[in-house]
């Protein structure tokens, strides 16, 4: 195969962009056949160029150069951007009809996976940074265009990535510096201290992109208020799949990441506590979608925390987990699009007992919440047994943050399909019905390939995960099938169990499935800290605004002062000086007398100090 | 041949005055004009043969020694160019005739003085010229005999008999320790004379005398009651040329050619500069007599010359006598434009005047450039006079004061350009402007002239300061 | 030098009560006295010719001083006097300081008054010195009279028509 076919995943995107940034508004059919089209064509062309193993190094400006490698993991990367971009523009084809930005988000839509591409193909750093930053631009796009308070959570979204992308930025220059080179497969770092330093920006930049915590904030705001399509691809499936990528990169080829390291240790640190924390913020929201956007937030957690581990078994879960979560992920924020468009509203007070009107989502979601949970045999337990068993080895306190993490998950999944689809249903609600076919069947694909993944796991875990360790880190294991450790599956099982019955007992205590994590969230010490957290006041990003109010109004005080001294001070200063002077005038001709001679005086005086 | 310039004045001036006067008051004008030309005429063509073979006559007579270099042709041009303002603008506001004519006759006696003041080579004589002129600006203040001109007239009258004191001891001590009156051989004696404190003594005194007449500050009480109370072409007269001849002048002489510079004498001068050019500049804040302000940015301005004079470098010299002209040419500028303001409104307190721009357009103009060239704005005259000046001080290692004198000047551009804006630029009242022309044709020649000239020395002074400034370098070599 | 010592006291106090009294009459006539005793100075300097110059002018300028004081003033009353005393003593208190501080200092200067003229100035006739040496000295003099002329035509002349 010709090699210039490497151009072609971000190049065709492009074009779609072009054509739907272009089209008018009454061309609607023009747009969505072209949009569905093109998106059909990069699926199948990342399908043609799976199997393919293409390096591409051409000099370009500046003594950089433009260097592209696909090879199996970027190409498996390349196939889940793909397929995600074709189930979403699917989905959006009737999701966003009569919306006025309609050829806004279809332009940066494939805007975004032309960079994806290119950032996913990238062998030279500087060229990834390069698509990366373009990514932070689409990001603030999308969100700009949905609702009235878009614009001020764009603009967050844009600092706080912006700033993680400066830590990128800022690593990769470290980074290149270390090796003395910037293309990728010829770099490998050990972790001494400069090294652990560029790691960590680098790592920064990686983790914010999947949307671990602290860089975490914007998600749940972007989820009121950018269009749903963006929630199911940016931060459900493909942020995650590309902060994951370059994670993955970074500890596998990049650096030598090992058992002994602290930076191992940081990682599963920040995992540990993303999933901890961000799930107990999604027990208690009542909105449907902000719910999810909180569950974005935790299973990253699952993810750095494989990652960081370091032994074969978690990076290989991490990695798995990283693909199960963008196909349930995506289908739970399509179910909730679902529901939006057909109730309306996504507040889950107002729903309920839906279950009955939208059967099939009703089922999808059923299929993916269970797999998000963990429940067997969907793909979400099998790769969180790996990431459990990866945790028990490197400690015990993870393995326990892990375990908290899915009790919580499941509780939070119970009472958001208890709330939604069960429970009474009010009368404006009677006439809701199922979403058209081309909404449905996304979500259908995406529920069957999460069964298949968990029922079939060999598949994804042979071909797709495990060539990229590396025959050298596997050392001959063999991660496929079910777990052989029979003490984490019986956990997990008592832990689902627990789940269910806090949530019997939660429903049975306030009387509403909406209200079953009440208990939890009126807890002693918990409850001063929700409410806190509901001030917004572990937000990162709130800080940071109050502490960049707060140099804002320093510099406007010393702006002020200074403009005092300047406008007042030395203005009156000199007036006073000058009304002393002239009143020294006196019109007294003996006085004037008396003035020359003391200058005499002075005069004589300076002359004989020598 | 430069004794005509002191003589000429002075046969004028008989001949005028003699019983014959009803005829000869009519010429007296054109007398003043015509000799005021010949002097700028001379100064930019000394060697010109007809004054040699036309007037040799004169010399088998008189036998004076004098001599004019590079510091008296500019002194000569400044005085020339002053003392047409100043007629000009007095038959502007001088209408009785006969009293055009005394103050004709006291211009020439005045010319006379400085003219001679500038071309002596003896101290004795240097002393007796600052007397005329001395005498004659006393008559000139109280012109217009009010309560207010006899005043400021007796304050320089009797802060000028203080210095007259000063320099006629100075001078005795001179004779006593080197037996001449003649500047070289002073200069001599100095240089072998052991006589250290007597020395010291009399340059004191000499410094002393001439701040007072220069107005330095602390020296300076009479300047701004003088200058303010006197009538305008009197103005004029006294803050464009006759204390930079009486005081500046003579301070640059007797430093390059009596007693040069030492450790001490430049230290006084600087301080003494840096304090008048300070203090000047913030009274001139305040003021509300348009003159009277102007009085105070004279004693500014003629710190900066002694700033340079300071130096004790051939640049600052330089720059100090290129600022003595530039001085000349836009002070007498603004207080051109004060006359006409005043003849126009009646009124000095600029509180009561404003909007005159769209009346007087040519007052405006002309001052708005006299301004800016006395705040040092390029490329009017001022800017490179001063930038000399304030290079001469950071060439010289003296850093604070050309700081120092880098900030007056921006406190000069306020106080002049607020005035400036006071004065034309904002809207005024109507209906008391409405009978408000453009003076007269005197005052407007005379401030068009002098723009003119400020405008020209700025702009062609690439040209000037091969043909002025690099002789000036040469002449002060020796020092 | 005692004698001159003496002498220029007596001048010293002679301008000071000049300066500070209290009437102008009794001011002229402090004038009087005070050039007399410069006379008697320069002839004790061995100047006589300058003596006689200043005992000259001295004695017209004081008859015309006299004249025009008498003609100007009018008697004033007892307060008047008294209030004109205090102001003068308050005018011009610093006078005495200033005389005994100058005179500090020039002996503190150590100044050595060799009054040994240059040969050729002594030799010269003084009218020599003035015609051939001075020459423009006399001119300037002369136009100092003239401008004193003018100053009393266009300052008392218009005055006395009113």
């Amino acid at each position: 195969m010709n090699t210039n076919n490497i151009f072609l995943p971000i190049i065709i995107p492009l074009i779609g962009a072009l054509c739907a940034l272009v089209s008018f508004k009454k061309l609607r059919f023009l747009l969505e056949s072209s949009a569905f089209v093109i998106a059909a064509v990069n699926l199948i062309l990342a399908v043609i160029l799976f199997k393919e193993n293409i390096s591409l190094n051409i000099p370009w400006v500046l003594g950089l150069e433009f260097s592209l490698r696909l090879y199996h993991f970027s190409a498996f990367i390349l196939l889940s951007v793909a397929g995600f971009g074709f189930l979403v523009t699917l989905y959006s084809l009737r999701f966003l009809r009569g919306k006025e930005y309609a050829n806004q988000f279809y332009g940066y839509l494939f805007l975004t996976l032309s960079l994806a591409n290119g950032a996913v193909l990238a062998n030279n750093l500087i060229l990834m940074l390069f698509f990366w930053e373009g990514l932070l631009l689409t990001l603030f796009g999308m969100i700009a265009i949905g609702n009235k308070n878009a614009f001020q959570t764009a603009t967050k979204a844009f600092i706080i990535v912006g700033i993680s992308d400066l830590a990128l930025m800022l690593g990769i220059a470290l980074t290149a510096y270390l090796a003395g080179t910037a293309r990728i497969s010829n770099i490998h770092l050990p972790l001494d201290t400069l090294g652990s330093i560029a790691f960590i920006l680098m790592a920064i930049g990686a983790i914010s992109k999947a949307g671990s915590m602290p860089f975490h904030s914007w998600i749940p705001d972007a989820a009121l208020d950018a269009p749903l399509p963006f929630m199911a691809l940016l931060p459900a499936s493909l942020e995650k799949l590309l902060g994951i990528y370059l994670l993955a990169r970074i500890t596998l080829d990049m650096f030598i990441l090992t058992t002994h390291s602290a930076m191992s240790t940081l990682l599963m640190a920040i995992g540990a506590i993303t999933i901890i924390l961000a799930v107990m913020m999604a027990l208690i929201q009542k909105d449907y979608k902000r719910l999810l956007s909180y569950h974005a937030i935790s299973q990253v957690g699952y993810m750095i925390l494989g990652i960081g581990t370091a032994v074969p078994v978690g990076i290989v879960g991490g990695l798995f987990h990283m693909v199960n979560n963008a196909l349930y992920k995506s289908c739970l924020f399509l179910t909730g699009g679902a529901v939006e468009k057909q109730a309306g509203t996504t507040s889950l007070e107002k729903l309920g007992g839906l279950g009955r009107n939208m059967p099939v989502t009703f089922i999808c979601y059923l299929i993916t919440a269970a797999a998000i949970s963990g429940v067997p045999p969907f793909n979400g337990f099998f790769s969180k047994e790996l990431i459990y068993d990866g945790a028990l080895e490197r400690g015990k306190i993870f393995y326990l943050a892990a375990i908290v993490g899915s009790f919580l998950t499941a509780a939070s999944f119970l009472k958001l399909g208890h709330a939604a689809f069960l429970g009474k249903r009010s009368e404006e609600n009677k006439n809701i019905r199922e979403v058209p076919l081309s909404m449905l069947i996304p979500m259908i694909v995406i529920a069957a390939t999460c069964v298949i993944f968990g029922v079939f796991n060999a598949l994804p875990i042979k071909y797709l995960i495990q060539p990229v360790l590396g025959e050298g880190l596997l050392e001959g294991h063999n991660f496929s099938g079910f777990p052989t450790n029979m003490f984490l599956v019986a956990v997990t099982v008592i832990v689902l169990i627990a789940a269910f019955l806090n949530h019997l007992f939660g429903v049975k205590k306030s009387g509403s499935g909406l209200h079953a994590s009440d208990h939890i969230r009126n807890a002693p010490v918990l409850v001063k800290i929700y409410d806190l957290a509901l001030k917004r006041f572990f937000d990162p990003y709130e800080w940071g605004l109050k502490f960049s109010r707060l140099l804002a109004d320093i510099s406007w005080a010393v702006d002020r002062s200074i403009d005092w001294i300047y406008d007042k001070f030395s203005v009156n200063l000199t007036y006073s000086l000058s009304r002393q002077i002239s009143a020294l005038q006196s019109g007294n001709y003996s006085l004037y007398v008396v003035w020359s001679l003391v200058g005499a005086m002075l005069v004589f005086v300076l002359f004989f100090i020598k | 041949m430069m004794h005509t310039l002191v003589l000429f004045p002075f046969f004028a001036l008989i001949i005028l005055n003699l019983p014959l006067r009803v005829i000869f008051r009519r010429l007296s004008f054109w007398v003043v004009f015509a000799l005021s030309l010949i002097q700028i005429f001379l100064v930019f063509f000394p060697q010109n043969a007809f004054w040699g073979t036309h007037f040799n006559f004169l010399n088998t007579f008189f036998r004076f020694n004098l001599s004019a270099d590079g510091l008296s042709m500019v002194m000569l041009l400044s005085i020339g160019i002053v003392t047409l303002t100043a007629l000009l603008v007095a038959r502007q506001m001088i209408t009785d005739s006969d009293r055009m004519a005394l103050f004709c006759s006291l211009l020439l006696i005045a010319m006379a003085g400085m003219n001679g003041a500038v071309l002596v080579r003896d101290i004795f004589s240097l002393y007796v010229f600052l007397e005329i002129t001395a005498v004659a600006s006393y008559i000139m203040i109280a012109f217009d005999k009010n309560i207010f001109s006899f005043e400021g007239a007796f304050k320089y009258l009797v802060l000028s008999a203080v210095a007259t004191a000063m320099m006629i001891t100075a001078i005795a001590l001179v004779i006593l320790f080197s037996g001449s009156t003649e500047f070289y051989l002073i200069n001599y004696a100095i240089r072998a004379s052991a006589h250290t404190s007597l020395i010291v003594l009399s340059l004191g005194l000499f410094l002393c005398g001439f701040f007072i007449k220069a107005g330095l500050i602390p020296f300076h009480s009479w300047l701004p009651d003088a200058y303010s109370s006197a009538p305008a072409p009197v103005s004029i007269f006294l803050a464009g040329i006759v204390t930079k001849t009486t005081g500046v002048y003579t301070l640059i002489r007797i430093f390059i050619s009596i007693f040069g510079f030492n450790g001490q004498s430049q230290r006084i001068l600087l301080l003494a500069g840096i304090i008048s050019v300070v203090i000047g500049a913030i009274a001139a804040i305040t003021q509300k007599d348009f003159k009277r302000m102007l009085a105070y940015s004279s004693i500014s301005q003629v710190g900066y010359i002694i700033l340079g004079l300071g130096c004790a470098s051939s640049l600052g010299i330089a720059g100090a006598i290129l600022h003595i002209f530039n001085h000349s040419v836009f002070k007498s500028l603004l207080f051109v434009n004060s006359a006409a303001v005043e003849t126009q409104t009646g009124k000095t307190n600029m509180d009561e005047i404003s909007g005159l721009g769209e009346k007087m357009p040519v007052t405006a103009v002309t001052s708005t450039l006299g301004a800016l060239s006395c705040a040092g704005i390029p490329p009017l005259a001022g800017f490179w006079s001063k930038l000399l000046i304030i290079l001469a001080l950071w060439v010289g290692g003296l850093h604070v004061y050309a700081v120092v004198a880098i900030l007056s000047s921006v406190l000069t551009l306020a106080y002049l350009l607020s005035i400036q804006r006071k004065l034309f630029f904002i809207k005024g009242n109507s209906e008391e402007n409405s009978q408000i022309k453009e003076a007269g044709f005197g005052i407007s020649l005379a401030s068009t002239l002098l723009a003119f000239i400020s405008l020209a020395t700025g702009v062609f002074f690439p040209f000037i300061i091969n043909s002025f400034i690099v002789p000036f370098g040469k002449i002060f070599g020796r020092f | 030098m005692n004698l001159h010592l003496v002498i220029l006291i007596a001048l010293i106090f002679a301008a000071l009560w000049t300066v500070m009294t209290r009437s102008l009459i009794r001011s002229a006539i402090g004038l009087a006295l005070t050039s007399a005793i410069l006379t008697i100075v320069m002839f004790a300097l061995n100047a006589p010719l300058a003596a006689v110059f200043e005992l000259s002018v001295c004695a017209g300028l004081i008859s015309v001083l006299f004249v025009s004081t008498i003609s100007l003033t009018h008697p004033l009353s007892r307060q008047e006097i008294l209030q004109h005393m205090k102001d003068r003593l308050t005018r011009f208190w610093y006078l005495p300081i200033l005389v005994a501080v100058c005179a500090i200092i020039l002996s503190a200067l150590d100044i050595k008054f060799s009054l040994k003229l240059p040969a050729h100035e002594t030799e010269n006739d003084v009218r020599v010195v003035l015609w051939n040496l001075r020459q423009f000295d006399i001119l300037g003099q002369i136009i100092v009279l003239l401008s004193g002329v003018f100053g009393v035509v266009i300052l008392f002349r218009e005055k006395n028509k009113k």
